[in-house]
């Protein structure tokens, strides 16, 4: 029959894909309801965050042919407002955990969201990638979006795509 | 905090594959190990016969002898599904996995997978993945893709690890 481990629920590696959409947070609240009560059940939670990079250059605005970088003041600007909106992504999805008692791990990698989790799956030997079905893209007639299609598509493991809960569609 | 919830619900497409096969026992050893949490439905869709055997096409094109095909082909497929369907039981309770509603329906898994999550207010549905190519995928269709998009609820794919070369 097919070679699978005898891992049981109690080893099991979960990583949550989080970005600043409330969507990934219900994922995060939604996986942990269901599979990670009682909380010693769960191995182990790890917490992604994909920082995007941003263009260290700005086109001037009207008609100059060349692009200009940014005065390192505009970048630093820009950093600190990045590590600001990550503290904040992170601390949200710290205290998911914390009202259900569970403890996790915190990654942040740079780079693009889709490839960057995928990596992070390989890298830290996860069972489960839970990623929510439509984040920051605000296309609402895609059920799925892009980041959480791909990882469907390109991860080596399973994935779970938690689709917010109906009430929430329509409101939007 | 931890109130009293009932049980979740879990769809879960299986078709005859080893992909199926070991997404099924992933899912049970993973999530089911604690009894009364999850209600199990297995859903194998069968594909139909006419389906099976081309007759979509323009109607005549094969003749005769085709349309006589058909009985055998449609007992072939009922015998399939039998088949998936008591690998499903034994893999349940060999998990000791007992609260499970097993269905088989004839039709297309990408139309039967949301309407058994629909009919069965599934908190979940989950599919193995064949693991097709972006080529084989356009050509074949792929159903987790297609589940992954229109079921209401969540989805997740399991995936039969590739063999390391």
């Amino acid at each position: 029959m097919a070679m699978v481990e005898e891992k049981k629920r109690e080893n099991m590696r979960v990583m949550v894909a989080v970005d600043e959409s409330d969507a990934s947070l219900y994922a995060l609240g939604w996986a942990l309801d269901h599979f990670g009560a009682p909380p010693e059940k769960l191995g182990s939670l790890v917490i992604l965050h994909v920082q995007q990079p941003f263009h260290q250059y700005i086109l001037p605005a009207a008609g100059g042919p060349v692009a200009v970088y940014a005065p390192t003041s505009v970048t630093e600007t820009m950093k600190k407002a990045q590590e600001q909106n990550t503290a904040n992504v992170i601390s949200r999805a710290l205290s998911v955990c914390k009202e259900r008692e569970m403890t996790a791990e915190t990654l942040v990698m740079d780079g693009e969201p889709k490839d960057m989790i995928c990596q992070a799956v390989q890298l830290k030997g996860v069972d489960l990638v839970v990623v929510g079905s439509r984040g920051l893209g605000k296309i609402k007639r895609a059920f799925l979006g892009s980041v959480s299609d791909y990882v469907a598509h390109h991860a080596k493991c399973p994935v779970l795509i938690v689709k917010p809960p109906k009430e929430e569609e329509h409101r939007e | 905090m931890a109130a009293e919830k009932s049980a979740m619900v879990v769809v879960m497409g299986i078709d005859d594959s080893e992909h199926s096969y070991y997404a099924l026992q992933w899912v049970l050893g993973h999530f089911f190990s604690v009894p009364g949490t999850f209600k199990l439905v297995v859903v194998h869709a069968q594909p139909s016969p006419s389906y099976s055997v081309g007759l979509s096409g323009p109607v005549g094109f094969f003749g005769a002898g085709a349309a006589d095909a058909l009985p055998y082909v449609e007992a072939d497929l009922k015998k399939i599904s039998t088949r998936v369907i008591s690998k499903a039981k034994e893999l349940c309770s060999a998990s000791k996995m007992n609260d499970v509603v097993y269905e088989v329906v004839e039709g297309d898994p990408r139309n039967i997978l949301p309407e058994a999550v629909e009919k069965y207010h599934a908190d979940m549905l989950v599919v193995g993945s064949h693991g097709y190519g972006a080529i084989k995928r356009a050509v074949l269709g792929s159903v987790s893709d297609h589940c992954a998009h229109h079921a209401h609820c969540s989805v997740m794919i399991v995936k039969k690890p590739k063999p390391k070369h």
